[in-house]
């Protein structure tokens, strides 16, 4: 087992921290989200140019093909930024790509790692509370080839992809994935920012013509293929939390240590200090999490790890994000101060890709299997 | 099974209720729906201070003879449970429990001819001028200066988290007159106009994307010394005096009762795989885990309501249910969050504003969730924070 990066993992690292601080300084990001202006081209296109993209994919592919604690790293980095651009969502959409044996499928790599298809995955349903598998989104037969109804929330960078991956079910009841042109007729989106200001959308899908080539996977492969998906994306996202929670660490020390009442700094307070302590601890828990769910990815603990995974990450972000906010007292209730930014990242994390309530249900489930 | 035995506070309550059903008018109802944290949206409340001012009903706790409705504490209690049963937004703090008991406790007759009525009515807003940069839980600490000129006080400094100091047309602030002594004992309490030269408000951006705390920038600021309340460097008897005008005026539970009963409610809907989240017994225990500290708090509010009567210091209680209070509000707004997961994610500021012709995505109480679980991230900070309450209680209790 591993439990950290290694230099070169760290290395890549720096050089993406630089980058996220020369052009991520907070009030820049405050303005860019009050102005709903979340993507920008000009820092995808530099983000690619660092390799940032390619890293998770095969050489055949087109990528530098490191391992995923690599990714883990960027992760952390644009955690620690509260980078906007969707490099994970896509990134996690393109591994889904290359796993998947269709050719047609395959073929957006070139384009994806280049920086230039974006890609989202589009499997959340508020009904299905986290379950991968629970969709009502409907493939029916319709002449040569088949029709989709149904609805997608809450699709990150859908706004700014080209390709949507759909799950839906076909009139036997198997689970299909579907690669759509975001453009294609019937598909209607709505755009938002989630409340950390994310770019995300809800998609619908109103009798969208799909041709037989559009469907990548059914049934058993698109089932495996859709659950690593979501299990990479957990890992990931466990890894962005680090990030932020580190960076909460930092900022929330600092204060403690030069905010002063009662002619004391905060930091001499004991119940101040126990409290830091107990967020150091719920970090630390994730983090050692993080690193036993990367190493299962891909084997026979997959699911069990990845579950436990979310739920420490909804149990740690929670209490970080609370506490940094009630510590910085009345400043942290502004939007001003980064703290309340990485406060609503943290919550928005807990809410995707299923709650603890899930994940625990999950972990319940599997223990009777065992 | 009717009972015969219909009492007074029996009749009491449909008396409220059929006045708050007929007189809530449906934009006072939005704006009570669309209260997303403790401060109703500023100009139906106003507006809906204004109608309760009418019927007599706006300064419950008040003395009778300077326009409260005498009416008994459970009384009070059964009005605030009335209100948030129809879900109306709830009066602002400052005219009615803040400076106006300011003004009755320690205002000369003079002042209280001349500031009661507008604070009533509503007619002036009364903005609070406490909390500065520096004095937070450490209110004693502000430095805020009001000089000596003559009939007049200067004031030079600077105050923050003055709710909606946007909209004020008046301020109630705590100044201090003399650096002698200790903190405490150089502080003044100081009525003046929002719109004296040399006072600038910035309003400050919260969590929810909204302006309600504001900055409050004074530079030579001149007020006179006849709008003063009490005596000179005798401001903080004053503020401490208002907070205990309303001993038993907890009602965490009046609000969080029917608040619960509406998320329930929602639980019990069928979603589009015909389940219910009541049915996911992880929710349904949940449910009834959180129903349990609401009792808790709504009991303890009444048995502290109850032994008033019988001369009993509330004591540690205050403290006490501002911190059960405000955790269990905060706990509700957790599984509210959870219980709109993903319906909860999108950003929707213009749904949000009352009269806004942008419906919400969803449900509108999906739209509420995470500004309200946001703003009441507040409710363990402000009001004396948790942590300074807690040693308020442990001393309470365990002696000085």
């Amino acid at each position: 087992m591993i439990y950290q990066y290694s230099e070169d993992q760290n290395a890549f690292r720096d050089s993406l921290r630089r980058f996220v601080q020369d052009h991520y300084d907070y009030e820049s990001r405050r303005q860019r989200v009050a102005k709903s202006a979340v993507f920008s081209p000009d820092y995808w296109r530099q983000l690619t140019e660092l390799g940032v993209l390619g890293l998770p994919f095969s050489e055949a592919d087109g990528g530098l093909d490191l391992d995923f604690p690599s990714l883990m790293a960027v992760a952390e980095e644009l955690g620690r930024g509260l980078v906007l651009e969707p490099i994970l969502p896509v990134t996690i959409a393109g591994r889904l790509l290359a796993a998947s044996t269709n050719r047609t499928a395959k073929n957006h790599l070139a384009g994806l790692i280049a920086g230039e298809t974006l890609v989202s995955l589009a499997w959340e349903e508020a009904s299905a509370r986290g379950n991968p598998l629970l969709t009502q989104c409907k493939l029916g037969a319709r002449g040569d080839g088949y029709v989709l109804n149904g609805k997608k929330q809450a699709v990150l960078a859908a706004t700014e992809s080209q390709l949507y991956i759909v799950s839906a079910r076909n009139s036997d009841g198997e689970l299909t994935l579907l690669l759509l042109d975001a453009r294609q007729a019937g598909i209607s989106r709505s755009s938002y920012l989630l409340s950390d200001g994310n770019s995300a959308a809800d998609l619908k899908f109103n009798h969208v013509d799909v041709p037989t080539n559009a469907i990548i996977a059914t049934g058993t492969e698109a089932e495996t293929l859709l659950k690593t998906a979501v299990s990479e994306f957990i890992v990931v996202m466990a890894a962005e939390a680090i990030g932020a929670m580190d960076q909460l660490l930092k900022i929330t020390q600092e204060f403690l240590k030069t905010r002063k009442q009662f002619a004391m700094p905060l930091a001499m307070f004991q119940s101040l200090q126990h409290r830091f302590a107990d967020m150091v601890i719920a970090t630390e828990k994730l983090r050692s999490l993080l690193w036993a769910a990367c190493q299962q990815l891909g084997g026979e603990q997959q699911e069990k790890a990845v579950a436990q995974l979310k739920v420490q990450l909804g149990e740690s972000a929670r209490y970080v994000g609370q506490q940094a906010v009630q510590l910085h007292g009345g400043i942290g209730m502004t939007d001003e101060l980064n703290v309340g930014a990485y406060f609503k990242r943290l919550t928005v994390m807990e809410l995707l890709a299923g709650q603890q309530d899930y994940h625990l249900g999950k972990l319940a489930d599997l223990a009777v299997v065992s | 099974m009717m009972s015969n035995q219909f009492s007074e506070l029996d009749a009491f309550r449909i008396e409220v209720r059929d006045f708050l059903e007929s007189a809530a008018t449906a934009e006072i109802r939005e704006a009570g729906r669309k209260t997303t944290s403790v401060f109703a949206p500023f100009k139906q409340a106003m507006a809906w201070q204004k109608i309760l001012y009418n019927k007599g009903w706006v300064a419950p706790a008040w003395p009778v003879e300077y326009g409260g409705t005498g009416w008994s504490i459970h009384q009070r209690y059964i009005f605030v449970e009335e209100c948030n049963r129809l879900e109306l937004p709830p009066v602002l703090p400052q005219n009615i429990q803040m400076v106006g008991p300011a003004v009755i406790g320690f205002g000369s007759e003079e002042q209280k001819a001349k500031y009661l009525p507008g604070m009533l009515s509503g007619d002036d807003f009364w903005c609070q001028g406490y909390s500065e940069p520096g004095a937070g839980s450490d209110l004693a600490a502000l430095k805020c200066r009001a000089d000596s000129d003559g009939d007049d006080y200067i004031l030079n400094g600077s105050k923050t988290w003055t709710t909606y100091g946007h909209h004020a047309n008046k301020m109630f602030a705590l100044v201090r007159t003399s650096s002698e002594g200790k903190p405490q004992q150089g502080i003044s309490f100081l009525l003046l106009d929002m719109n004296t030269p040399g006072i600038e408000v910035r309003p400050i951006i919260g969590l929810d994307g909204e302006p309600e705390q504001c900055e409050v920038f004074l530079t030579d600021a001149r007020v006179p010394k006849a709008n003063r309340i009490g005596e000179e460097n005798k401001g903080w008897s004053v503020a401490k005096y208002v907070l205990e005008f309303e001993r038993g005026g907890s009602t965490f539970g009046a609000w969080l009762t029917p608040a619960f009963e509406r998320l329930r409610t929602r639980c019990q809907q069928r979603n589009e795989h015909e389940l219910r989240l009541i049915d996911d017994v992880s929710v349904a225990r949940k449910l009834a885990k959180l129903e349990v500290d609401i009792s808790a708090v709504e009991h303890t509010e009444k048995r502290v309501n109850a032994n008033l009567k019988h001369g009993e210091n509330p004591g540690p209680m205050a403290s006490l249910l501002k911190i059960l209070g405000s955790e269990v509000m905060q706990r509700f707004s957790e599984l509210q969050l959870e219980i709109s997961g993903v319906d909860a994610l999108a950003l929707q500021h213009a749904a949000l504003h009352v009269g806004s012709d942008i419906a919400a995505m969803g449900s509108e109480a999906d739209m509420l969730a995470m500004p309200y679980y946001l703003n009441t991230r507040a409710a363990s900070i402000y009001a004396g924070s948790n942590e300074v309450q807690r040693s308020l209680l442990a001393k309470a209790v365990m002696g000085a």
